[in-house]
Protein backbone atom coordinates (compact mmCIF):
# COMPACT_ATOMS: atom_id res chain seq x y z
CA UNK A 1 0.00 0.00 0.00
CA UNK A 2 1.17 3.31 -0.87
CA UNK A 3 0.29 6.72 0.35
CA UNK A 4 1.17 9.65 -2.27
CA UNK A 5 1.05 13.34 -2.00
CA UNK A 6 -1.24 15.29 -4.84
CA UNK A 7 1.64 17.13 -6.34
CA UNK A 8 -0.49 19.91 -7.66
CA UNK A 9 -1.26 23.15 -6.07
CA UNK A 10 -4.89 21.79 -4.98
CA UNK A 11 -6.77 25.12 -5.28
CA UNK A 12 -7.38 27.27 -8.12
CA UNK A 13 -4.75 29.99 -8.94
CA UNK A 14 -6.64 33.48 -7.96
CA UNK A 15 -8.21 34.82 -10.95
CA UNK A 16 -9.56 37.69 -12.19
CA UNK A 17 -13.25 38.82 -12.22
CA UNK A 18 -15.20 39.80 -15.32
CA UNK A 19 -16.90 43.09 -15.11
CA UNK A 20 -20.42 43.68 -14.95
CA UNK A 21 -21.75 42.93 -18.48
CA UNK A 22 -22.98 46.42 -20.60
CA UNK A 23 -26.71 46.74 -21.39
CA UNK A 24 -25.62 48.31 -24.66
CA UNK A 25 -22.35 49.04 -26.11
CA UNK A 26 -24.28 52.14 -28.13
CA UNK A 27 -22.18 55.17 -27.19
CA UNK A 28 -19.52 53.45 -25.29
CA UNK A 29 -15.67 53.49 -25.27
CA UNK A 30 -14.00 50.29 -25.74
CA UNK A 31 -10.12 49.36 -25.56
CA UNK A 32 -8.31 47.16 -27.68
CA UNK A 33 -5.36 45.28 -26.22
CA UNK A 34 -3.48 43.75 -29.10
CA UNK A 35 -0.59 41.76 -28.08
CA UNK A 36 1.53 42.95 -31.38
CA UNK A 37 1.58 40.23 -33.07
CA UNK A 38 0.99 39.94 -36.97
CA UNK A 39 -2.11 38.21 -36.94
CA UNK A 40 -4.03 40.78 -34.38
CA UNK A 41 -3.81 43.39 -37.15
CA UNK A 42 -6.70 42.39 -39.39
CA UNK A 43 -8.87 40.92 -36.59
CA UNK A 44 -8.89 44.42 -34.73
CA UNK A 45 -9.25 46.80 -37.88
CA UNK A 46 -12.37 44.21 -39.06
CA UNK A 47 -13.67 44.44 -34.95
CA UNK A 48 -13.05 47.76 -34.71
CA UNK A 49 -15.63 48.78 -37.96
CA UNK A 50 -18.42 46.49 -36.86
CA UNK A 51 -18.40 48.18 -33.06
CA UNK A 52 -18.56 51.49 -34.84
CA UNK A 53 -20.60 50.63 -37.93
CA UNK A 54 -22.97 48.16 -35.98
CA UNK A 55 -23.21 48.43 -32.10
CA UNK A 56 -22.81 52.23 -32.44
CA UNK A 57 -19.96 52.38 -30.35
CA UNK A 58 -18.55 55.83 -29.54
CA UNK A 59 -14.62 55.35 -29.70
CA UNK A 60 -12.21 52.20 -30.13
CA UNK A 61 -8.60 53.01 -28.40
CA UNK A 62 -6.36 50.54 -29.59
CA UNK A 63 -2.72 49.19 -27.60
CA UNK A 64 -0.58 47.31 -28.37
CA UNK A 65 1.46 45.55 -25.74
CA UNK A 66 5.37 46.35 -25.62
CA UNK A 67 6.06 42.74 -25.13
CA UNK A 68 3.78 40.50 -26.79
CA UNK A 69 4.65 37.49 -23.66
CA UNK A 70 4.61 39.73 -20.83
CA UNK A 71 1.44 41.41 -18.99
CA UNK A 72 0.10 44.50 -20.62
CA UNK A 73 2.57 47.27 -19.96
CA UNK A 74 1.09 49.15 -16.69
CA UNK A 75 0.37 52.75 -18.71
CA UNK A 76 -1.78 50.34 -20.40
CA UNK A 77 -3.45 49.08 -17.29
CA UNK A 78 -3.72 52.61 -16.02
CA UNK A 79 -6.07 53.85 -19.23
CA UNK A 80 -8.44 50.44 -18.44
CA UNK A 81 -10.71 52.63 -15.74
CA UNK A 82 -11.70 55.06 -18.84
CA UNK A 83 -12.94 52.28 -21.00
CA UNK A 84 -16.69 51.03 -20.82
CA UNK A 85 -15.38 47.36 -22.32
CA UNK A 86 -12.10 45.58 -22.72
CA UNK A 87 -10.97 43.55 -25.67
CA UNK A 88 -7.36 41.74 -24.98
CA UNK A 89 -6.36 39.55 -28.45
CA UNK A 90 -3.77 37.49 -29.48
CA UNK A 91 -2.50 37.04 -32.67
CA UNK A 92 -1.53 33.62 -32.43
CA UNK B 1 6.11 16.57 9.54
CA UNK B 2 2.42 18.51 8.21
CA UNK B 3 1.91 18.53 4.87
CA UNK B 4 -0.73 20.97 3.26
CA UNK B 5 -1.00 18.32 0.48
CA UNK B 6 -4.16 16.02 -0.36
CA UNK B 7 -3.04 11.93 0.02
CA UNK B 8 -4.18 9.66 -1.72
CA UNK B 9 -3.95 5.75 -1.31
CA UNK B 10 -2.89 2.99 -3.82
CA UNK B 11 -2.58 -0.80 -3.91
CA UNK B 12 0.42 -1.11 -6.24
CA UNK B 13 2.73 0.33 -8.07
CA UNK B 14 1.09 0.03 -11.05
CA UNK B 15 -2.14 1.75 -9.33
CA UNK B 16 0.04 4.59 -8.54
CA UNK B 17 1.04 5.20 -11.78
CA UNK B 18 -2.57 4.98 -13.15
CA UNK B 19 -3.31 7.76 -10.65
CA UNK B 20 -0.90 9.82 -11.61
CA UNK B 21 -1.46 9.57 -15.38
CA UNK B 22 -5.16 9.94 -15.02
CA UNK B 23 -4.88 12.87 -13.64
CA UNK B 24 -2.44 14.30 -16.34
CA UNK B 25 0.19 14.63 -12.99
CA UNK B 26 3.11 13.38 -15.55
CA UNK B 27 5.05 13.93 -18.28
CA UNK B 28 3.70 10.73 -19.81
CA UNK B 29 6.75 8.56 -18.38
CA UNK B 30 6.75 6.50 -14.86
CA UNK B 31 7.24 8.28 -11.83
CA UNK B 32 8.40 7.60 -8.62
CA UNK B 33 5.47 7.18 -5.84
CA UNK B 34 6.23 10.92 -4.00
CA UNK B 35 5.54 9.37 -0.38
CA UNK B 36 5.26 11.49 2.93
CA UNK B 37 8.90 9.75 4.03
CA UNK B 38 10.40 10.42 0.50
CA UNK B 39 8.85 14.07 0.17
CA UNK B 40 10.00 14.54 4.17
CA UNK B 41 13.82 13.70 3.21
CA UNK B 42 14.16 16.35 0.59
CA UNK B 43 12.28 18.85 2.91
CA UNK B 44 14.91 17.93 5.72
CA UNK B 45 17.71 18.01 3.35
CA UNK B 46 17.38 21.74 2.88
CA UNK B 47 16.36 22.24 6.06
CA UNK B 48 12.72 23.86 5.31
CA UNK B 49 9.56 23.34 6.63
CA UNK B 50 6.38 22.12 3.70
CA UNK B 51 5.21 25.60 3.53
CA UNK B 52 8.36 27.52 3.20
CA UNK B 53 7.30 30.15 0.44
CA UNK B 54 9.93 29.86 -2.44
CA UNK B 55 8.22 32.46 -4.36
CA UNK B 56 5.46 34.05 -5.73
CA UNK B 57 5.22 33.30 -9.68
CA UNK B 58 4.76 36.71 -11.14
CA UNK B 59 1.92 36.82 -13.79
CA UNK B 60 -0.35 34.26 -11.90
CA UNK B 61 0.52 35.04 -8.58
CA UNK B 62 0.82 31.51 -7.33
CA UNK B 63 2.03 30.65 -4.54
CA UNK B 64 5.03 28.09 -4.71
CA UNK B 65 5.88 26.04 -1.46
CA UNK B 66 8.74 23.88 -0.56
CA UNK B 67 6.55 20.56 -0.35
CA UNK B 68 4.92 21.19 -3.56
CA UNK B 69 8.28 21.35 -5.44
CA UNK B 70 9.64 18.35 -3.37
CA UNK B 71 6.56 16.38 -4.24
CA UNK B 72 7.45 16.82 -7.94
CA UNK B 73 11.12 16.30 -7.19
CA UNK B 74 10.49 12.68 -5.60
CA UNK B 75 8.37 12.05 -8.63
CA UNK B 76 10.87 12.62 -11.07
CA UNK B 77 13.54 10.62 -9.40
CA UNK B 78 15.03 13.07 -7.61
CA UNK B 79 17.16 11.96 -4.33
CA UNK B 80 17.30 14.58 -1.11
CA UNK B 81 20.87 15.42 -1.96
CA UNK B 82 19.71 17.10 -5.93
CA UNK B 83 16.52 18.93 -4.07
CA UNK B 84 18.51 22.08 -3.68
CA UNK B 85 19.50 22.02 -6.91
CA UNK B 86 15.82 21.91 -8.04
CA UNK B 87 14.84 25.21 -4.93
CA UNK B 88 17.56 27.19 -6.49
CA UNK B 89 16.42 26.46 -10.34
CA UNK B 90 13.35 27.48 -9.65
CA UNK B 91 14.10 30.50 -6.97
CA UNK B 92 15.79 32.03 -10.53
CA UNK B 93 13.14 30.92 -12.95
CA UNK B 94 10.81 33.24 -10.88
CA UNK B 95 12.71 36.49 -11.27
CA UNK B 96 10.89 38.64 -13.24
CA UNK B 97 13.37 39.09 -15.86
CA UNK B 98 13.17 35.45 -16.39
CA UNK B 99 9.89 35.77 -17.92
CA UNK B 100 8.60 32.29 -16.91
CA UNK B 101 4.93 32.65 -17.95
CA UNK B 102 6.03 33.92 -21.27
CA UNK B 103 8.62 31.39 -21.72
CA UNK B 104 6.55 28.42 -20.95
CA UNK B 105 3.42 29.28 -22.19
CA UNK B 106 4.58 30.56 -25.70
CA UNK B 107 3.87 28.95 -29.07
CA UNK B 108 7.77 28.91 -29.40
CA UNK B 109 8.17 25.51 -27.27
CA UNK B 110 11.70 26.49 -25.39
CA UNK B 111 12.44 24.49 -22.37
CA UNK B 112 14.34 25.67 -19.18
CA UNK B 113 17.90 24.79 -19.54
CA UNK B 114 19.82 24.33 -16.50
CA UNK B 115 23.61 24.78 -16.39
CA UNK B 116 24.90 23.58 -12.74
CA UNK B 117 28.55 24.65 -11.57
CA UNK B 118 30.71 24.70 -8.60
CA UNK B 119 30.90 21.31 -5.85
CA UNK B 120 27.69 20.39 -5.88
CA UNK B 121 28.26 18.94 -8.86
CA UNK B 122 30.97 16.15 -7.75
CA UNK B 123 28.49 15.53 -4.59
CA UNK B 124 25.82 14.72 -6.66
CA UNK B 125 27.33 13.07 -9.39
CA UNK B 126 26.59 15.29 -12.30
CA UNK B 127 28.55 14.50 -15.03
CA UNK B 128 29.97 17.50 -18.13
CA UNK B 129 31.40 14.47 -20.41
CA UNK B 130 30.06 11.91 -22.68
CA UNK B 131 26.55 12.71 -23.53
CA UNK B 132 26.56 15.93 -21.60
CA UNK B 133 23.15 17.41 -23.07
CA UNK B 134 21.28 14.40 -22.92
CA UNK B 135 21.13 11.04 -20.67
CA UNK B 136 24.76 11.54 -19.19
CA UNK B 137 24.10 10.91 -15.23
CA UNK B 138 21.18 10.27 -12.96
CA UNK B 139 21.37 13.53 -11.27
CA UNK B 140 21.07 15.86 -13.94
CA UNK B 141 18.65 13.59 -15.39
CA UNK B 142 16.41 13.89 -12.61
CA UNK B 143 16.72 17.73 -12.04
CA UNK B 144 15.93 18.62 -15.65
CA UNK B 145 12.87 16.44 -15.24
CA UNK B 146 11.62 17.92 -11.95
CA UNK B 147 11.98 21.27 -13.30
CA UNK B 148 9.07 19.90 -16.45
CA UNK B 149 7.20 18.28 -13.82
CA UNK B 150 6.95 21.36 -10.99
CA UNK B 151 6.05 23.19 -14.26
CA UNK B 152 3.26 20.90 -15.79
CA UNK B 153 2.15 20.66 -11.70
CA UNK B 154 2.20 23.81 -10.17
CA UNK B 155 1.74 26.58 -13.33
CA UNK B 156 -0.88 24.11 -15.33
CA UNK B 157 1.94 23.99 -17.77
CA UNK B 158 0.43 20.99 -19.74
CA UNK B 159 0.34 20.39 -23.58
CA UNK B 160 -2.74 22.49 -24.73
CA UNK B 161 -3.45 24.03 -21.54
CA UNK B 162 -0.93 27.16 -20.38
CA UNK B 163 1.93 25.36 -22.37
CA UNK B 164 0.68 26.41 -26.37
CA UNK B 165 3.81 25.16 -27.59
CA UNK B 166 3.47 23.75 -31.49
CA UNK B 167 6.50 21.71 -31.80
CA UNK B 168 8.20 21.72 -27.99
CA UNK B 169 11.73 19.65 -28.37
CA UNK B 170 13.18 16.75 -26.10
CA UNK B 171 14.61 19.26 -24.03
CA UNK B 172 11.23 19.46 -22.17
CA UNK B 173 11.77 16.18 -20.82
CA UNK B 174 14.99 16.95 -19.17
CA UNK B 175 17.40 19.62 -19.82
CA UNK B 176 20.34 19.98 -17.56
CA UNK B 177 24.14 19.83 -17.84
CA UNK B 178 26.73 20.15 -15.33
CA UNK B 179 29.82 22.24 -16.61
CA UNK B 180 32.77 20.80 -17.30
CA UNK B 181 34.83 22.25 -14.48
CA UNK B 182 38.11 20.14 -14.11
CA UNK B 183 38.95 19.17 -17.44
CA UNK B 184 39.13 23.19 -18.31
CA UNK B 185 41.32 26.61 -17.82
CA UNK B 186 38.62 28.64 -18.37
CA UNK B 187 36.57 30.07 -15.68
CA UNK B 188 33.09 28.54 -14.87
CA UNK B 189 30.00 30.23 -16.12
CA UNK B 190 28.67 31.25 -12.51
CA UNK B 191 31.58 32.76 -11.89
CA UNK B 192 31.69 34.61 -15.50
CA UNK B 193 28.44 35.79 -14.35
CA UNK B 194 29.41 36.76 -11.09
CA UNK B 195 29.01 34.26 -8.69
CA UNK B 196 32.11 33.74 -6.30
CA UNK B 197 34.56 31.07 -6.95
CA UNK B 198 33.85 28.08 -5.16
CA UNK B 199 30.40 28.67 -5.05
CA UNK B 200 27.57 25.97 -5.93
CA UNK B 201 25.08 27.93 -8.62
CA UNK B 202 22.41 27.16 -11.05
CA UNK B 203 21.40 29.07 -14.26
CA UNK B 204 18.43 28.82 -16.21
CA UNK B 205 17.94 29.79 -19.62
CA UNK B 206 14.67 30.09 -21.64
CA UNK B 207 16.19 27.58 -24.37
CA UNK B 208 15.85 26.37 -27.77
CA UNK B 209 16.65 22.47 -28.76
CA UNK B 210 21.03 22.48 -29.02
CA UNK B 211 22.02 22.87 -32.83
CA UNK B 212 25.11 20.35 -33.15
CA UNK B 213 27.97 22.15 -35.13
CA UNK B 214 30.93 20.11 -36.33
CA UNK B 215 34.70 21.41 -37.29
CA UNK B 216 37.76 18.67 -37.48
CA UNK B 217 39.21 20.16 -39.54
CA UNK B 218 41.46 23.01 -38.24
CA UNK B 219 43.24 23.62 -34.57
CA UNK B 220 42.89 27.89 -35.61
CA UNK B 221 40.40 29.17 -32.94
CA UNK B 222 39.56 31.74 -35.29
CA UNK B 223 38.07 29.06 -37.91
CA UNK B 224 36.46 27.08 -35.06
CA UNK B 225 34.43 29.78 -33.51
CA UNK B 226 33.44 30.84 -37.33
CA UNK B 227 32.15 27.63 -37.13
CA UNK B 228 29.86 28.93 -33.60
CA UNK B 229 29.12 31.86 -35.34
CA UNK B 230 27.52 30.58 -38.29
CA UNK B 231 25.14 28.26 -36.36
CA UNK B 232 24.31 31.14 -34.74
CA UNK B 233 23.50 33.37 -38.18
CA UNK B 234 21.53 30.15 -39.37
CA UNK B 235 19.29 30.49 -36.37
CA UNK B 236 19.20 33.87 -36.78
CA UNK B 237 17.80 33.08 -39.99
CA UNK B 238 15.91 30.27 -39.90
CA UNK B 239 14.31 30.87 -36.27
CA UNK B 240 14.51 34.48 -34.74
CA UNK B 241 16.77 37.51 -35.57
CA UNK B 242 16.28 38.95 -31.86
CA UNK B 243 19.28 39.41 -29.87
CA UNK B 244 19.62 37.75 -26.36
CA UNK B 245 21.48 34.78 -24.16
CA UNK B 246 22.92 32.02 -26.55
CA UNK B 247 24.77 29.44 -24.60
CA UNK B 248 27.40 27.52 -26.93
CA UNK B 249 28.78 24.07 -25.61
CA UNK B 250 32.30 23.35 -26.15
CA UNK B 251 33.66 19.86 -25.62
CA UNK B 252 37.28 19.20 -25.33
CA UNK B 253 38.52 18.43 -28.38
CA UNK B 254 37.91 21.90 -29.58
CA UNK B 255 38.20 23.17 -26.32
CA UNK B 256 42.07 22.03 -26.04
CA UNK B 257 42.43 24.15 -29.34
CA UNK B 258 41.12 27.71 -27.87
CA UNK B 259 42.78 26.94 -24.43
CA UNK B 260 45.93 26.43 -26.72
CA UNK B 261 45.56 29.31 -28.77
CA UNK B 262 45.12 31.35 -24.94
CA UNK B 263 41.68 32.11 -25.46
CA UNK B 264 39.56 32.62 -22.94
CA UNK B 265 35.79 32.63 -22.77
CA UNK B 266 35.76 36.72 -22.66
CA UNK B 267 37.76 36.89 -25.89
CA UNK B 268 35.52 34.01 -27.17
CA UNK B 269 32.54 35.64 -26.17
CA UNK B 270 33.81 39.41 -27.82
CA UNK B 271 34.84 37.30 -31.09
CA UNK B 272 31.38 35.64 -31.50
CA UNK B 273 29.48 38.96 -30.98
CA UNK B 274 31.27 40.37 -34.12
CA UNK B 275 30.82 36.96 -35.80
CA UNK B 276 27.19 36.51 -35.43
CA UNK B 277 25.16 38.99 -37.05
CA UNK B 278 23.54 39.34 -40.20
CA UNK B 279 21.73 41.83 -42.37
CA UNK B 280 18.11 42.03 -42.70
CA UNK B 281 18.10 41.30 -46.56
CA UNK B 282 19.16 38.04 -46.06
CA UNK B 283 15.43 36.84 -44.62
CA UNK B 284 15.22 37.17 -48.38
CA UNK B 285 17.13 33.98 -49.16
CA UNK B 286 15.59 32.22 -46.55
CA UNK B 287 11.91 32.25 -48.00
CA UNK B 288 11.10 35.58 -45.25
CA UNK B 289 11.52 38.09 -48.20
CA UNK B 290 8.16 39.74 -46.92
CA UNK B 291 9.51 41.06 -43.55
CA UNK B 292 12.62 42.84 -45.03
CA UNK B 293 10.79 45.83 -46.08
CA UNK B 294 12.60 48.68 -46.41
CA UNK B 295 15.48 47.77 -43.45
CA UNK B 296 17.06 45.60 -45.90
CA UNK B 297 20.72 47.17 -44.82
CA UNK B 298 19.94 46.65 -40.95
CA UNK B 299 22.77 44.68 -39.27
CA UNK B 300 21.08 42.40 -36.50
CA UNK B 301 23.74 41.08 -33.64
CA UNK B 302 23.05 37.54 -31.86
CA UNK B 303 23.38 39.61 -28.79
CA UNK B 304 23.46 43.11 -27.49
CA UNK B 305 27.20 42.62 -25.99
CA UNK B 306 29.42 39.68 -25.59
CA UNK B 307 28.22 39.09 -21.97
CA UNK B 308 25.13 37.74 -23.36
CA UNK B 309 26.75 34.64 -24.22
CA UNK B 310 26.99 31.67 -21.75
CA UNK B 311 29.80 29.77 -22.75
CA UNK B 312 29.73 26.34 -21.18
CA UNK B 313 33.16 23.65 -21.34
CA UNK B 314 31.19 20.01 -21.37
CA UNK B 315 30.82 17.18 -23.49
CA UNK B 316 32.98 13.83 -24.30
CA UNK B 317 36.49 13.96 -24.88
CA UNK B 318 36.55 13.17 -28.29
CA UNK B 319 34.55 14.60 -31.65
CA UNK B 320 35.18 18.04 -32.95
CA UNK B 321 31.69 18.86 -32.62
CA UNK B 322 30.09 21.81 -30.71
CA UNK B 323 26.44 23.17 -29.99
CA UNK B 324 24.53 26.71 -30.39
CA UNK B 325 21.80 26.89 -27.87
CA UNK B 326 19.58 29.60 -28.85
CA UNK B 327 17.51 31.39 -26.55
CA UNK B 328 13.45 31.34 -26.98
CA UNK B 329 12.91 34.78 -28.27
CA UNK B 330 16.05 37.26 -27.31
CA UNK B 331 16.11 39.34 -24.76
CA UNK B 332 12.11 38.58 -23.77
CA UNK B 333 13.36 36.21 -21.09
CA UNK B 334 17.01 36.93 -19.62
CA UNK B 335 19.15 33.72 -18.53
CA UNK B 336 19.55 34.45 -14.38
CA UNK B 337 22.42 33.08 -11.93
CA UNK B 338 21.85 31.69 -8.62
CA UNK B 339 24.39 30.78 -6.04
CA UNK B 340 22.46 27.40 -3.89
CA UNK B 341 21.21 29.27 -0.69
CA UNK B 342 20.24 26.47 1.03
CA UNK B 343 22.75 24.51 3.21
CA UNK B 344 23.87 21.61 0.59
CA UNK B 345 26.63 20.00 3.17
CA UNK B 346 24.57 19.79 6.11
CA UNK B 347 23.79 15.73 6.90
CA UNK B 348 19.57 15.74 7.28
CA UNK B 349 18.56 15.49 11.21
CA UNK B 350 18.95 12.09 12.97
CA UNK B 351 15.86 10.23 13.34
Amino acid sequence: MFEVLDPTPGTAPPAGRLAPRLDTLEGKTVGFISNGKEGTKGFFKHLDQILREEYGVASVVSRTKSNYSAPADPHIVAEIKGWDAVVSGLGD
Amino acid sequence: MQFASRSYSADSISAVQELYHSNGWTDGLPIVPPTREAVQECLEWVMMPPDQLIGIEPVRGLAITAEKLAINAVMAGCLPMHFPVVVTAWTAMMQQEFLMHGATASTGGCAVLVILNGPIRLEIGASGSFNALANSDRATAVIGRAIRLCLINLLDDRPGVIDRSTLGHPGKFSYCVAEDEEDTTWLPLAEHRGVPKGASSVTVMSAGAPRQLMNEWTTKPEEILETFAAEMRANMRHYSIHPGNYAIVIPKQLREHLQAGGWTKADIATFIHERARIHRREWAEVGKGAVVRDRGDSVYTAMDSPDQLLVVAAGGPAGGFGAVIPPWLGNKSYAVTLPIGVCVDCEPPKK
